[in-house]
């Protein structure tokens, strides 16, 4: 029988470009099978979805050589449209997929474009929104539905043109951990029941592993440089992998830190359960000590903030103080971004007050407020306003008075920090994610304010860019400032934070140290919708597993 | 219609929107004017009509993109609510032939300052041409009417002209147009 | 309602014939009188809310009103100049004054013409149902409803913008060409970023098997009924009664 998928000597090269994307791909998939596809930021993965789909190299320009054959049948031989019945995508962003209104002309778009006859359709879209559990939100408008509930839609119309193939592009990049959790689950069920191939693109790879363990490595170049399983990789190639910015799964990068030669390093938090091993408590970096009898650096009072009569914040009080490295948690809409522009003073409360070093915010001048409080924006392009590397940095200099020689030196020197300075002359919208996320954080470090908001920085970066942020940050945090970080990711709040907020509808409902969190009453950290940061979850594990020995020995 | 790569025409509804945002902003400055001068006061703003045009034919460059741009302009425009309705979409096919005409004469091969200036008056000539007898201009004295059609012309000039290449010409140093006429043209004098 | 049932498209279309034919009339009783009527239908067989159709309609108004002081102050040099009616005091050539006033009643007419269609039609079924009557290219389309779908995205980042170059300390623009920086680098990412979304979501879409081809189902199906040419016979009948009556006046 022919494989469901096969790819044989795929090479892609773009109009202009010197170097292929895709440089000699052979592999095959069979009826059924999943395999995880890795690579870091630019090694050519979605290049591939279109080349699988059918879309290259109809619409490519460029040259694309080698075949892509689906059940035999090369993808050059189909009619324009045709593949993509038999091959689904869902893509990596939740709000650029759709093109109508609601959840149900949605659905009925693909089918409409396969020519679904008028009276089937009702039921087509029924059965597929039921198989992802949107069923009752089939008059919903799109426009209100979370990043998770999109994800899911995307998926019920691919589900409704019965693929035989489903590809997923980085389907969790956007979602938050919650949501994460719940679609792969979602995928997990779909793919016991229903027998489709699935291919997954990833750079993150917890979750991912309870489904396949078959993974398929792309390097920089676009080249297959592993095509087997996951442990393998791991054991052989676990330095190669982190070179290129692929994300192992934590719980193994967790045991490998450690244990750099264990030989099968757990995959998951059940594997760690059946074969714990000791883990040393790691030391955390002492926060600066803070005294609390000097001014606060920001003080909420009491605020509250109402917008068209709908109360977003309510009552919230808070003190920070110099040092301290706090990180903000929360579901998505608990306010937790609202609050932090409130913090920045980019928006007033309806009621209560804000007061910097004691003084009410609204005494500040905006221009001095500038130089005590930045702000990292959660997408990097919305803060660039010049048009090389080198003016985005030197901007934030323009009002100091310096000596042209000395902004030189000193935005060169920042550029350097971050890993900049070879692309100066270059336009902000053309660097990669990850670079683009380090100028936007370096135009906020040079001008040395005291404190600095974060909202999601580590938001679909890859591992690499991820750890060279967070160096900057810590670099940061040690000189003695503040930062205020929001962010899903427990396992960065148990690396880097002293203090956690967390906020639910609009109010705080916990301040406290990590440590304090962790030990806390793990129903709340439920009802919260949180969960305990790997290196916690382990140790747990690994002493409840001693206190059994001991106790039945 | 085959000749139109599809996302060619989501860029071009994806540019009516931005735009019709921007026209929506300056929209209560032109009531003003009109209540103080009379319809001329539409005519400092009408280039903002016109722009979308501008931006997709030196973009794309491509046979019908100044046409079919307005058209999908008005159509977006009347999606975001503009009280004109249906009507609009026939403006605005009225407002792409003038620019469209002008490209044209070039044979779609010239896109220079000088072209994108004149396409933008020739938007302004056709909807001029269109409002005289929709609107009934022939009743106003005709010193008004060369007013009107003057400053009409300038804002075409203008705002769709200028400010629609030098727009273009920004979103291109950002990478955005990689895969469209100007991106690559830019490119190439790059290389 | 009735209005609401209509096929949008033919709606459409039979305003815009209304319109042009509005456009050849220069005296001001035929509007005036054709405009009671479009009112009157849009209110009976529409339900429209007065409050918010005055909402929309009150710009107009003022519009007119602007139209028809212009239209007097900058007339063209009546034929008949001797023939002069007093207002406010003032007296005005007669043939003047009833073009404005002609002018001005047209511009409202056309507005309530449009607001009756706006008002009673889902633009979305609009813009399908040309895709069905009035050969309308699915690729366009479907394009420009996904285009649509971007506002309220672009509308977000609008602010989010805002806010951002609020931290980077963009100052307050003071000459034109400040400001004209200013509104550069507001349009330029809002512009990238609504290009690379339009790339992506037509990539989606093409993805699902659209090709643009004509020969696709439909889910939401439109069709023209006997109620489509009532509403056109409806129309029809208001405007020669008051042409008619315009005439009969003289």
């Amino acid at each position: 029988m022919k494989p469901l998928l096969q790819v044989e000597n795929l090479s892609l090269r773009y109009e202009m470009e010197k170097q292929n994307v895709l440089s000699s791909l052979n592999f095959k998939l069979n009826r059924g099978e999943s395999v995880l596809l890795l690579g870091p930021s630019g090694s050519g993965k979605s290049t591939l979805t279109s080349c699988l789909n059918g879309l290259f190299p109809r619409e490519l320009d460029g040259e694309m050589s080698g075949n892509v054959f689906v059940h035999g049948v090369e993808n050059r031989e189909t009619k324009p449209g045709e593949r993509s019945q038999a091959v689904g995508v869902v893509f990596q962003d939740p709000e650029t997929q759709f093109c109508m209104m609601t959840v149900e002309d949605e659905v009925a778009f693909g089918l409409e474009n396969i020519g679904i006859a008028h009276q089937e359709m009702e039921e087509k879209i029924d059965s597929a929104l039921a198989l992802v559990n949107m069923l009752p939100y089939k008059k919903t408008d799109i426009a209100t539905l979370s990043g998770g509930q999109k994800q899911k839609l995307a998926l019920a119309c691919i589900l409704a043109l019965k693929p035989e193939l489903i590809i997923l592009d980085e389907p969790t990049a956007n979602l938050d951990p919650i949501a994460t959790r719940d679609f792969i689950s979602t995928l997990k069920d779909l793919k016991n029941n229903l027998n489709f191939g699935l291919i997954v693109i990833e750079h993150k790879l917890d979750g991912w592993t309870e489904i396949t363990e078959r993974v398929i490595l792309l390097n920089q170049h676009g080249e297959i440089f592993h095509d087997g399983s996951i442990r393998e990789v791991i054991k052989e190639k676990g330095q190669q992998l982190k070179e290129e910015g692929i994300w192992i799964p934590r719980v193994t990068e967790h045991i490998l830190r450690e244990h750099p030669y264990l030989q099968e390093p757990p995959l998951t938090v059940e594997e760690y359960r059946r074969n714990p091993v000791l883990l040393a408590d790691r030391e955390i970096d002492q926060p600066i000590k803070t005294e609390s009898n000097t001014v606060p650096l920001l003080e909420a009072k009491d605020i509250s903030w109402t917008v068209n009569k709908h109360e977003i914040l309510h009552n919230i009080s808070l003190t920070f103080h110099q040092g301290e490295f706090v990180a903000i948690v929360g579901a998505n809409g608990s306010g937790k971004t609202s609050l932090s522009r409130m913090l920045a003073g980019l928006r007033q409360p309806t009621t209560g007050n804000l007061l910097v070093h004691g003084k009410p915010i609204k005494q500040w001048k905006e221009s001095m407020l500038r130089q005590e409080i930045g702000y990292v924006f959660q997408n990097p392009e919305h803060q660039f306003i010049t048009n090389t590397v080198y003016d985005e940095v030197a901007f934030s200099l323009q009002w100091k008075d310096m000596r042209p020689s000395q902004v030189q030196e000193k935005v060169e020197e920042i550029l350097d920090t971050c890993g900049l300075l070879k692309l100066k002359h270059a336009h902000p919208f053309t660097l990669s994610q990850g670079q683009k996320r380090r100028l936007s954080v370096a135009t906020m470090l040079i001008d040395n304010q005291s404190l600095l908001l974060l909202d999601e920085p580590t938001f679909g970066q890859d591992a690499h860019s991820n750890q060279e942020l967070m160096k900057l940050l810590h670099k940061k945090h040690q000189t003695g400032a503040t930062l205020i970080m929001i962010t899903h990711d427990m396992d960065l709040i148990h690396d880097y934070a002293t203090r956690v907020i967390i906020m639910k509808d609009g109010r705080v409902v916990e301040d406290c140290s990590p440590s304090e969190l962790w030990k806390g009453d793990p129903e709340k950290l439920e009802a919260w919708q949180l969960t305990l940061p790997v290196a916690v979850q382990l140790k747990n594990i690994y002493e409840e597993e001693v206190n059994d020995v001991l106790t039945t020995t | 219609m085959n000749n139109w790569r599809f996302k060619e025409i989501v860029v071009m509804a994806a540019l009516a929107v931005v735009f019709g945002v921007v026209y929506l902003a300056f929209l209560p400055l032109g009531s003003l004017l009109v209540g103080f001068m009379g319809p001329i006061g539409y005519d400092f703003i009408f280039g903002i009509w016109f722009i979308v045009s501008i931006i997709a034919a030196y973009i794309l460059q491509k046979p019908g993109a100044a046409f079919l741009s307005e058209t999908i302009a008005a159509m977006i425009e009347v999606l975001l609510g503009n009280a004109v309705g249906p009507m609009l979409i026939v403006t605005g096919m009225v407002q792409g032939i003038g620019a469209e005409a002008v490209f044209a004469a070039t044979r779609w091969k010239n896109y220079s300052t000088w072209v994108l200036i004149a396409a933008g008056m020739g938007s302004s000539v056709t909807s001029f041409i269109y409002g005289y007898f929709m609107s009934g201009y022939a009743a106003l004295a005709t010193e008004y009417v060369i007013a009107m059609f003057v400053v009409r012309l300038i804002s075409g000039a203008l705002i769709a002209g200028l400010l629609g290449k030098a727009l273009s010409e920004g979103l291109a140093r950002t990478g955005a147009l990689s895969s469209f006429a100007l991106g690559k043209q830019q490119r190439k004098d790059a290389a | 309602m009735f209005l609401q049932r209509l096929n949008p498209s033919y709606k459409a279309v039979t305003i815009i014939v209304f319109i042009i034919f509005l456009a050849t009339i220069f005296e001001p009783v035929t509007p005036l009188l054709f405009l009671i009527w479009t009112l009157a239908v849009t209110f009976l067989f529409g339900g429209v809310s007065l409050k918010k159709y005055l909402l929309y309609f009150t710009p107009f108004i003022i519009f007119a009103l602007g139209m028809l002081w212009t239209s007097i102050a900058f007339a063209d040099t009546p034929n008949n100049p001797s023939d002069t009616i007093s207002l406010f005091g003032t007296s005005l050539p007669k043939e003047s004054v009833l073009t404005a006033l002609a002018l001005s009643l047209r511009v409202l007419n056309v507005a309530a013409l449009s607001l009756m269609f706006v008002f009673t039609t889902n633009i979305v079924h609009f813009i399908l149902s040309m895709m069905q009557q009035l050969k309308l290219p699915p690729r366009i389309a479907y394009g420009v409803l996904a285009g649509y779908r971007f506002l309220p995205m672009l509308k977000d980042e609008l602010m989010i913008i805002h806010d951002a170059h609020r931290i980077r300390g963009v100052n307050q623009a003071k000459t034109m060409r400040e400001k004209w920086q200013n509104y550069k680098r507001y349009l330029i990412p809002l512009l990238a970023s609504a290009i690379r979304k339009a790339e992506r979501t037509a990539m989606a879409m093409e993805s699902k098997g659209f090709t643009g081809d004509k020969s696709r189902s439909f889910y939401r199906q439109f069709s023209i009924q006997k109620q489509d040419f009532i509403f056109s016979i409806i129309m029809l009948i208001g405007f020669t009664i008051s042409y008619l009556i315009s005439y009969q006046l003289g």
